[in-house]
């Protein structure tokens, strides 16, 4: 696995291939709106599932944000960076192999407090993460708020809030998606 | 971005980290996450890490392998307990800091509180219960199953389609094993197609539609967390309740959603449990219309086929070995099903089903051509036919078992001729009933179960459900005739 250089443009529109293209991995448990967000991404449909566990299979789509495509792939649901299930070793094979360019780590606003540590292991692994806090509407129906701005300070790394099944804070993810892979470029 | 001062990352304490420094002296090669991150995964005994080093690293995999043990003789407890944490109590002080979660003194809504009815057992089995009865037995069981099927099948194909083919058959093709092959009893269109549009897409149709309302609405965990106890006995946890519910639509499409069982020792149980002791729902539908005028065969086949599942479950748990994985599992907050949602997860499972099972129906009709044309099956049947007498049934029931491999529902449907024919009283009802349920997979599920357990685990289950489920007939027959049943 040599080091390759990162020559991924960002303008490499009329390419009608997905290879080359900048990588958005999307991670985290399952039920917390992956496929949802996925879909609001790539615009395809994959089944979107309220249970636990039923993204088995994985999902790759292209995805247009300003004048950049990104080739997106949805994860398996995981815990934590350490496997137990097989669909978390898949999912944890696919971000070590693919290499994205960011990665978004879908969490449920209500419950930051469980699935924070992951987003601690992503930060230690070096992987390019940004925290989605999606479902902030059902946590702010339970009188939940999170101060996105002071968390993004205490991570050093991107945090925005969505509501992906509403279609809130999509366009807020795409910008900061295409900040980021615009200050790694540069 | 903002300016970013000190961000908060994980710290472990000396020891650990002391190691962590160690190990990342050792390690030479590039990798694709950090080599802070790589010690720590190491540290908590992660395998996949470990063989990827050892393979790379070569010859310092041993000093790594030394740091690894001598760090975890400095503690009680297992390393990846310690660090996870660690991990969790730096979470929860930046929450602590960033997060408001209310005052927890708001009043719980109506939602909340049907959550907590439907997970405790007092309330929760009850309302299990209901759900059962008016989700899988009347929507599926007498609407699909009942009014949709009758209609389909009684009206479209018996009176309109059926004789039409059967009729262009007898005047344009003059050769009957070519008839025999397109029409008449067992035809691809007779039989394949009428089946799979007749019987499956009213029956499988209504049951993905009831299953995706109760999976969207969130009700699927609850009912894991429910049953979790019952399902820790027979070597499962809640999570199977999935493949397992799943399995009373479509046995085959079960066996695929195993998949997202932790162990390979729960895959094995949960692929032999829907393999023996769970009726597909097009069997179920032919199974309740068989018994539904007898209430006292119907009371045992449920009591015989539940006590299998158990028994199985149980003795299953105890013989492969290895442990009961925790069960943890997110529960989402119930809510209305989203109509779309319900509509995308029906039609994605019916062209699932539609796309992969079907063929295999089409080719059970091919098989059961080829099979009474060579007079193979005409054999197969008089072997049958003593092991048919042993249990107590008539020599006819052997021709319903032997399809009954082809399809669940074609065995179930060849016993419901004999019982309209009155060849069958109400012990043999119960007793054919109850070994057709138990007897072999249909040839679909048993193909998916060879794609995903492999040719050995197949051929064990298998070997061990046949000779399992005429020994159950046996028992049984000569139970309700001690009994004094006739």
């Amino acid at each position: 696995m040599a080091k390759k250089a990162n020559d991924k443009s960002c303008h490499t529109s009329g390419n009608e291939h997905i290879e080359g293209l900048p990588k958005i991995a999307l991670v985290g448990t399952p039920n917390v709106g992956k496929s949802v967000i996925f879909n609001r991404l790539t615009g395809k449909y994959v089944t979107v599932s309220n249970y636990p566990g039923t993204t088995v299979e994985i999902s790759k789509g292209k995805g247009r944000i300003g004048d950049c495509e990104f080739e997106i792939i949805d994860t398996p649901g995981m815990y934590s960076l350490m496997p137990i299930t097989e669909e978390e070793r898949i999912a944890r094979r696919l971000l070590l192999e693919e290499r994205p360019d960011v990665v978004l780590h879908i969490v449920d606003a209500k419950n930051i407090k469980r699935m924070l540590p992951f987003t601690l292991q992503l930060i230690e692994a070096g992987l390019p993460v940004i925290l989605v806090l999606n479902v902030m509407d059902e946590a702010e129906r339970l009188g939940i708020k999170i101060d996105a701005y002071k968390l993004r300070q205490k991570l050093g790394i991107p945090v925005v809030v969505t509501s992906a099944a509403l279609n809130r804070g999509i366009k807020e993810l795409k910008q900061e998606v295409a900040d980021y892979v615009g200050s790694i470029a540069a | 971005m903002s300016a970013v001062s000190q961000p908060d990352v994980i710290r472990y304490d000396q020891t650990i980290e002391r190691a962590i420094e160690d190990i990342i002296c050792l390690l030479k090669r590039e990798y694709n996450i950090s080599k802070r991150s790589i010690a720590v995964l190491l540290l908590q005994g992660d395998d996949e890490i470990k063989d990827m080093i050892s393979r790379r690293e070569g010859g310092d995999w041993r000093r790594i392998s030394d740091i690894i043990s001598e760090t975890q003789k400095a503690y009680d407890e297992p390393l990846s307990y310690i660090m996870a944490m660690e991990r969790q109590k730096l979470a929860w002080a930046i929450t602590d800091d960033v997060v408001d979660s209310g005052n927890g003194s708001k009043s719980k809504t109506f939602a909340e509180h049907l959550s907590r009815l439907t997970m405790s057992p007092i309330t929760g089995i009850p309302i299990l219960l209901v759900v059962l009865y008016f989700g899988l037995y009347q929507f599926v069981g007498v609407f699909g199953a009942g009014v949709m099927v009758d209609f389909i099948e009684g009206t479209i194909f018996e009176q309109y389609i059926n004789p039409w083919i059967n009729g262009l058959l007898t005047q344009y093709i003059p050769w009957p094993a070519l008839r025999d092959l397109i029409g008449m009893d067992y035809g691809i269109i007779t039989l394949g197609l009428r089946y799979a549009v007749a019987i499956i897409l009213p029956i499988v149709g209504t049951f993905f539609f009831m299953f995706s309302i109760i999976e969207d609405s969130g009700y699927l965990p609850r009912i894991a967390m429910l049953l979790d106890r019952i399902f820790k006995k027979i070597g499962l946890n809640g999570r199977a309740v999935i493949p397992m519910t799943l399995g009373f639509g479509c046995d085959t499409m079960a066996t695929v959603v195993t998949r997202t069982l932790e162990t390979k020792r729960e895959r094995v149980i949960a692929t032999l449990l829907l393999a023996l002791a769970i009726p597909c729902s097009a069997q179920l539908g032919v199974v309740l219309g068989l018994l539904s005028g007898d209430t006292a065969a119907m009371v045992t086949w449920i009591v015989v086929v539940i006590g299998t599942l158990l028994l199985i479950g149980f003795l299953a748990a105890k013989i492969i070995p290895g442990q009961g994985p925790a069960f943890f599992m997110e529960v989402p907050p119930l809510r209305w099903p989203s109509l779309s949602n319900v509509w995308m997860k029906t039609y994605t499972r019916m062209q699932w089903y539609f796309v992969e099972v079907m063929p295999l129906f089409i080719l059970a009709s091919v098989i059961i051509w080829f099979g009474n044309l060579t007079g193979l099956f005409g054999l197969i049947i008089s072997w049958l036919e003593p092991l048919m007498r042993a249990l107590g049934l008539p020599g006819e029931a052997a021709e319903a078992f032997l399809f009954g491999f082809f399809r669940r529902d074609y065995g179930a449907g060849g016993l419901y001729d004999l019982q309209k024919a009155g060849l069958l009283s109400s012990r043999q009802l119960a007793v054919s009933a109850s070994t057709l349920t138990l007897f072999v997979p249909c040839i679909a599920q048993f193909s998916v179960m060879w794609k995903e357990r492999g040719a050995k685990t197949t051929l064990g289950i298998v070997a061990f459900i046949i000779p399992f489920a005429f020994a159950v007939g046996y028992v049984l027959n000569k139970i309700l005739i001690l009994l004094g049943v006739s």
